[in-house]
């Protein structure tokens, strides 16, 4: 019975053909639409991760404290549970760092002296502290009695954090509107389908057809639609990912693919899986419209 | 086989079928008569529950038809072959495709449901039209192939709406001759008809219907 169920499925695909290219064009490009979302938000994710690794605690010493308290104080604050590393930077790296990095700045900072900056030490955190709330916690627990300054990039970490909450604002406003018009763009062709085929419904009841016996071949359609419209779509995502890595690549003349991912695969299973359940449901719920109308 | 108490059915306003009672039994061959507009679709309707009564009591082989669900119809559908007026094939299925539907949905075998499809198209007289579609079919030869379709699974009742109205003299005559062979096989024939010609040449029992009341039965 099962068999002549996948038949009758696969023979109303071939019968329907432009029909059913028309329902799979329109999952394909609802789920491209989806995938291209979701490969955005992993992109912007690992980004937001590469910057939570280079998150670093800066605390600068007076001047008067003498060296061998500043390495007691290192270590204390290596013994910090947070703490992941913690690097002694003296006056002079942190001058030659400055000349590095400035232009220009090199004949002050040799008038100044090796001194123009403090010693500091500079704390890097378990990733699993990096978040702005723990930082700020971690920064006001520790003794600044011997510290001039310390510094985490209070400001750039609240910046930050407004852009992570609104671009997780416009997520769920942009996936809702991508949801929305998928649902709305596949139930209408999906209701056209089924209008072209009511008669064979209305007939199949008619000559006693149980609903699971039109049901199952409809819905196996629509299975194999949505997986053949995401399995497209997820190509689709493949292809401007790559092309964008390469424009990018050619543009800033970075490996920016060491940085860009593609969608991991339980992101892709979804994606399949979500053109398997745009079609079952869009074919299913237009059958059974039609269906109960059926005298 | 069928019985029908007190059966009222009305669309809105108007009143389609008025305290209906009437008794068929086993095997029997009946017409379902009267002019246009009388009750006799209305009737076959509600035997296929295609739509149900507005009150009274319907049975179809002890089933109470009116009460039936939307799950258990088919069921009561598989056990009723019926001739629809406008014969209700599918365009895009071969004439051989149509008749075996009925077999189809009872899940029998495909090599046993050509079997029985070649048969019955024996039967009809369409025996080399099985592989063509109903569109390439006369009116005629569509409408023996409903009637192919509607006794295919040899059904315990048998309704045909007007089954020899797009028919000329001939033809008209062997599908009733069709339908008296079922009935000898046991299964209780209703024709809706108003072709009394038809009706005096195989006389049977008349059901017959005015303005929604069964005036003669």
């Amino acid at each position: 019975m099962l068999g002549h169920l996948i038949r009758r499925a696969l023979r109303s695909l071939r019968e329907n053909v432009y029909l059913n290219l028309v329902s799979t064009g329109v999952i394909a490009a609802a789920v491209l639409l989806a995938g291209v979302y979701l490969a955005i938000m992993v992109n912007l994710g690992s980004v937001v991760d590469s910057w939570d690794r280079d998150v670093h605690v800066s605390a600068y010493f007076y001047t008067d404290v003498p060296v061998d308290r500043r390495f007691e104080i290192k270590d204390d604050v290596a013994n910090l549970p947070p703490v992941a590393e913690v690097r002694y930077v003296t006056e002079e790296e942190a001058a030659a760092w400055l000349v590095e990095k400035v232009e220009d700045v090199g004949p002050i900072v040799e008038e100044l002296g090796p001194s123009v900056l403090p010693a500091s030490l500079e704390i890097t955190l378990k990733s699993e502290n990096t978040r702005p709330g723990d930082i700020k916690a971690f920064v006001e627990s520790m003794d600044d009695s011997d510290f001039e300054f310390i510094d985490y990039g209070q400001e750039w970490v609240q910046r930050f954090n407004t852009f992570l909450a609104l671009l997780q604002v416009l997520g769920i406003v942009l996936g809702s509107l991508i949801f929305t018009a998928a649902v709305f763009l596949v139930g209408n062709t999906m209701h056209l389908v089924a209008y072209a085929r009511r008669q064979e419904l209305e007939t199949m009841k008619l000559v006693g057809a149980t609903w699971t016996f039109v049901a199952i071949p409809f819905i196996l359609e629509g299975a194999i639609q949505g997986l053949v419209g995401s399995s497209i779509a997820v190509v689709g995502v493949l292809g401007l990912h790559t092309a964008l890595v390469n424009q990018l690549q050619d543009a800033l003349s970075l490996a920016v693919s060491d940085t860009m991912t593609f969608l991991p695969l339980p992101y892709i299973a979804m994606l399949l899986l979500s053109g398997v359940v745009l079609g079952v449901m869009g074919c299913s719920t237009s059958i059974y419209r039609f269906w109960s109308q059926a005298p | 086989m069928i019985r029908l108490y007190h059966v009222h059915k009305a669309f809105g306003d108007v009143e389609a079928l008025n305290d209906v009672t009437v008794h068929v039994s086993k095997g029997e061959f009946a017409y379902i008569t009267g002019a246009s507009g009388a009750g006799k679709s209305t009737m076959l309707k509600l035997l296929y529950g295609a739509i149900r009564p507005t009150s009274g009591k319907l049975l179809v082989g002890g089933v109470d038809a009116s009460k039936l669900s939307q799950r258990q119809l088919p069921f009561l559908r598989r056990n009723i072959g019926v001739i629809f007026q406008d014969f209700k094939l599918i365009e895009n299925r071969t004439v051989g495709d149509n008749i075996g539907l009925a077999l189809e949905v009872l899940g029998i075998p495909r090599p046993e449901v050509d079997r029985r499809v070649r048969a019955a198209l024996n039967v009809v007289g369409l025996k080399t039209k099985g592989d063509r579609y109903p569109l390439d079919l006369s009116g005629g030869e569509q409408q023996r192939v409903a009637v192919a379709r509607a006794i295919i699974n040899d059904p315990a009742v048998l309704l045909a709406d007007e089954p020899t109205g797009n028919l000329d003299g001939g033809l008209a005559i062997e599908v009733m001759e069709i339908l008296l062979s079922v009935n000898l096989r046991g299964t209780t024939v209703l024709v809706a008809t108003h072709d009394v010609a038809l009706m005096d040449r195989f006389p049977h029992r008349r059901l017959r219907f005015e303005h929604g009341r069964l005036a003669e039965s």
